[in-house]
């Protein structure tokens, strides 16, 4: 065959054709990758110093921008964490060529301010290049400026302006708003903002749990830089976003009051709404000031609050769990009512009852009354009113471990009631199955007995006293515990947990009777006004009393030492009439439930009712 | 024999056997594209891979699924759908200016069922496909407007698509991957010498047409000092950066100029800069050799086929993969003017990754089916 030009495509045998042509195609390519690894061979073999001259003298380089964080403001709008200026020290790697040098001189003209220099070059060597690592958090406005002074012998060392929170309300919010501080290593994973050395995030409160909300977004701009590191012009920059702001239900004042109120004693007091089921006031005594962690802190201060007996560190109204004590009385007697047990029926208090017990020598054990003479006869009302212990000691046997651990799961307790605080504490309900699947043993009717008076295995917390306390008293209307007010409230109940509304009516009563009536538990904390206060007072035991003790009379509180004394509680609602609140008191260790929590729970109603009778959000608009 | 194993229904064993007759060379120098893209993004995200490399890694697997998908196909079906999957692409550039997206002034992404794909990509090995069954099926003995008309057309139809979205530097690829058929189908060389010719003098003409960004990236291409930190600012940006990492690089992570984004869409376009700042002259070397031996496969595979369809689809794949990595890489070494071309398997690019999957696919079919011989059908 013959190549001919009469012929559009060219005619050998095709098969030929193909490959000689897809041959030159080939050689084509070949040719152009040489041409390539030419070019890369030029530019960087040949050229490469002059290119590394360029890329190491008017470099552009990277900086990100730290966004501030989101502010807290309570129920009113009052602003409770906010941003403050401060005054800090970068250094940056790859703006000097001895990152200990650097820091040795920044030493030497700040005598007076401790620079970890170990640490900083451990944070630096663990970076990128051209991270700026803190050097020093918060400075004073004298050693800013010498070192701006002497800049020019402070290679790779940035003196800049950052934010620090600042907490207006001091130590009264501390626990609930809880402080931020630099990011550490495991939670460097989850938050972008651990890019920036210099960046803080929440580590307890408020600020861990809404981390993410208040966090906002990094910026970054990319900046021309001279041969010695320093800003020459900006590039382009995509701006920081400010993280976004909360509003907690929380009235600052109230939480103050609360707070100024418990000073004096260790404890807690959770003020909730009924109806709505909003947090005002979650206070924790004793306390510490929330803004000595905006500066590093020194591990002699943190050791002193670590190590502090009285526990300044811990949100007692969520992160400590009491036995409930007597408190528990009213959802006893509730259980009692749904499983058709009379409120007339009547006991015999003869201060003590006994139940079989194989395993004692005597063949039974006895338990007793809280007072030794005993009551006489008690029906239901009464014995929530004089807090008759014989009483519930029969209705628990009577009705069972499992039909009162029901009841009061049912209210809340036993289980978290914000679920989004790292920090708090579930309490335990115990029934049949809990002790089994964490006890590993059969359940006895003694601790029956103990449960049905809030001691034993029970525990609890203050915030869910409350919330189980406002969902009885509402009507058994449930409620979604608020504390943050969201844009969108996941699920709003609309159930009515309670068995039967005539239920409440004796209970009510029993209460109010409690505080009200002369003989009830609380009646010297009762309060002469408008409006009253009703509730139920505890005392929770924290050491078992020996037989022989009993034999040779109870020691009184008052002669034990501090750690073993009871705990002294009160759950209360008021006004007595259409209820708005309830509120929790509980003072450790603070002997009787009657004699230290409901006095200051009468103070707090007292306030409530004179000043604070018709809290209400007042939404944030504009920030 | 082997040709025998097909003919069986059973799609399971014919399945298999499919299976077993991939290259796994080709697919060995694929996958470890992927990972040096996989690395060079996690690089580039500052060490975070859940942003760039985790959705490298799912689209590559959703390539590697319609790679699969396309070689279960009977080459005879593809032969006989050729000309239906073209005109399907054709029509999803068309649909473009009316329901397409727009970014940064160009207008190329559609979105179908919430995944935005840039059909041009695809495009690029569609035109093959048509042309391979349009050049198998000819007699030799036509007119020049009978033969020449209709390929001529069904290539200059996408281009011209592709230009006014605008795309300049993939309407470039389109039209140098169709080019590249008329040549290996054997047209003789004297229309090569005419369409050149023709071409250079109608560029002045084509340059009134060009937009005013394109006119200044050509310029700033013959003289990127024009305009430092404009146009010619990409082009020294990515030369600094190639050019300081040297022989051996400066590290894996230990860029300094690609981690400071002084080049927007490092993680697309400029991704070599970054490879070549980090590994030097001695990873690009490498990179290079790696894409070159993929192309040798690809040629050597080619031509092992019977049918002239399979060789012309086979090599047309292979040409349009090359041409990629070739403006690519000229354009971040400063050869080419500043296109958006991504580098094939590494760049981050869902269409880009997933249309190249496809083409391999093709090849790997043709390959499989090398001795399937396929009927002249006229058109």
């Amino acid at each position: 065959m013959k190549k001919s030009d009469k012929f559009i495509f060219q005619k050998y045998d095709t098969e030929n054709l193909i490959n000689r042509r897809a041959a030159l195609v080939t050689i084509a390519k070949a040719g152009v990758f040489s041409v390539l690894v030419g070019r890369l061979a030029y530019l960087q073999i040949v050229e490469n110093s002059n290119y590394k001259k360029l890329s190491d003298k008017n470099r552009i380089t990277h900086r990100f921008l730290e966004p501030q964080r989101g502010i807290i403001f309570d129920l009113q709008g009052r602003p409770m964490a906010v941003n403050k200026q401060k005054y800090e020290v970068v250094i940056i790697k790859e703006e000097t060529e001895d990152v200990k040098k650097s820091l040795v001189k920044l030493q030497s003209i700040l005598p007076n301010t401790p620079i970890d220099i170990e640490k900083i070059l451990k944070e630096v060597n663990s970076r990128k290049k051209f991270i700026p690592i803190a050097v020093i958090d918060d400075l004073t406005w004298k050693d800013f400026s010498t070192i701006n002074v002497n800049i020019h012998k402070l290679e790779g060392i940035y003196p800049q302006i950052g934010f620090k929170r600042y907490y207006t309300q001091g130590e009264s919010h501390s626990h609930l708003i809880g402080y931020v501080s630099s990011i550490n290593k495991e939670e460097e994973k989850s938050n972008p903002l651990s890019k920036l050395s210099t960046a803080k995030t929440g580590k307890i409160g408020i600020e861990k749990a809404k981390d993410e909300t208040l966090r906002g977004k990094l910026g970054n701009k990319n900046i021309e830089v001279n041969a010695s590191g320093r800003e020459i012009r900006e590039l382009d920059r995509v701006n920081s976003v400010q993280g976004n702001y909360i509003q907690l239900t929380i009235d600052s004042e109230l939480q103050k009051f609360c707070y100024e109120r418990l000073k004096g004693v260790s404890g807690s007091v959770s003020v909730i709404n009924v109806k709505n089921g909003e947090f005002y006031a979650l206070a924790s005594s004793p306390s510490y000031d929330p803004n000595i962690f905006s500066k590093s802190i020194s591990n002699k201060t943190w050791d002193n609050l670590l190590l502090d007996k009285y526990k300044p560190l811990i949100n007692k109204s969520i992160s400590n769990q009491y036995p409930p004590g007597s408190t528990i009385k009213p959802f006893v007697a509730l259980a009692a009512l749904e499983m058709g047990v009379s409120h007339k029926e009547s006991f015999f208090c003869n201060g003590k009852h006994q139940i079989e017990d194989s395993s004692l020598e005597s063949g039974y054990k006895t338990f007793h009354c809280w007072k030794k003479e005993g009551h006489g006869n008690v029906d239901m009302t009464k014995a929530i009113k004089v807090s008759c212990d014989v009483y519930f000691y029969q209705i628990a046997r009577r009705i069972g471990i499992n039909k009162i651990a029901e009841v009061c799961k049912r209210y809340g307790l036993g289980e978290k009631v914000f679920k989004s605080l790292y920090e708090e504490k579930s309490g335990v309900v115990p029934d049949k199955q809990w002790k089994f699947e964490n006890l590993g043993s059969r359940w006895m009717v003694g601790e029956t007995l103990s449960a049905g008076i809030g001691q034993g295995y029970f525990l609890t917390t203050s915030a869910q006293l409350s919330l189980a306390l406002a969902q009885l008293i509402n009507n058994g209307k449930r409620l979604t515990p608020k504390l943050v007010f969201e844009n969108e409230i996941p699920n709003v109940y609309d159930e009515r947990i309670i068995a039967d509304p005539s239920h409440l009516k004796i209970i009510k009563n029993a209460l109010d009777e409690a505080t009200n009536m002369p003989g009830g538990t609380s009646y010297r904390s009762r309060i002469n006004g408008k409006y009253q206060m009703a509730g139920k007072t505890g005392t929770s035991q924290v050491r078992a009393i020996s037989i022989k003790e009993r034999e040779e009379g109870l020691i009184k509180n008052k002669d034990l030492p501090w750690e073993k004394r009871d705990h002294g509680l009160f759950i209360g609602y008021g006004p007595t009439i259409d209820p708005k609140y309830a509120v929790t008191v509980i003072v450790e260790h603070g002997g009787s439930g009657s004699g230290s929590a409901a006095p200051i729970a009468s103070d707090i109603f007292k306030y409530l009712f004179n000043k604070k009778l018709h809290l209400k959000r007042n939404e944030i608009f504009n920030v | 024999m082997k040709y025998l194993m097909f003919k069986q229904n059973n799609l399971y064993s014919s399945t298999l056997a499919k299976l077993q007759n991939i290259n796994y060379l080709l697919l060995a120098l694929i996958v470890t594209l992927f990972f040096i893209g996989l690395a060079a993004l996690y690089s580039i995200s500052n060490g975070d891979f859940n942003s760039w490399p985790l959705k490298h890694s799912q689209r590559f697997i959703l390539g590697l699924i319609i790679f699969f998908i396309v070689i279960l196909f009977d080459l005879r079906i593809i032969f006989g759908y050729a000309y239906i999957i073209f005109i399907l692409s054709i029509l999803s550039l068309i649909i473009i200016p009316f329901f397409g997206i727009e970014s940064n002034g160009a207008t190329r992404w559609i979105s179908i069922a919430g995944i935005s794909l840039q059909p041009s990509e695809f495009v690029k090995y569609t035109l093959v496909l048509a042309l391979a069954k349009y050049f198998h099926s000819i007699n030799n003995d036509n007119s020049f407007v009978k033969t020449l008309i209709i390929p001529l057309i069904i290539t200059t139809v996408p281009v011209l698509l592709v230009i006014i979205q605008p795309d300049l530097g993939t309407a470039l690829i389109i039209l140098l991957g169709g080019i590249s058929l008329f040549w290996i189908s054997g047209l003789h060389y004297k229309y090569f010498m005419v369409g050149l010719f023709s071409i250079i003098c109608s560029l002045p003409l084509l340059w009134q047409y060009l937009k005013e960004y394109q006119k200044d990236r050509v310029l700033t291409f013959f003289n990127p000092e024009r305009d430092p930190l404009g146009n010619g600012y990409h082009i020294m940006q990515s030369k600094i950066a190639l050019g300081s990492g040297g022989i051996f690089g400066k590290g894996y992570m230990e860029g300094t100029q690609s981690h400071l984004n002084f080049l927007p869409e490092m993680q697309t376009d400029f991704i070599f800069t970054m490879l070549g700042e980090e590994f030097g002259f001695l990873g690009t070397l490498i990179l290079l050799l790696i894409y070159a031996g993929l192309i040798m496969v690809s040629i050597r595979l080619a031509l092992k086929s019977r049918s002239l369809f399979s060789k012309y689809l086979s090599l047309g794949v292979c040409n349009v993969f090359f041409i990629y990595v070739f403006v690519n890489i000229g354009m971040v070494t400063g050869l080419l003017p500043v296109v958006g071309v991504p580098l094939p398997f590494i760049s981050y690019g869902g269409s880009s990754m997933l249309a190249v999957m496809f083409g391999f696919g093709l090849l790997m079919n043709c390959y499989i089916n090398r001795n399937i011989i396929i009927e002249k059908t006229n058109y």
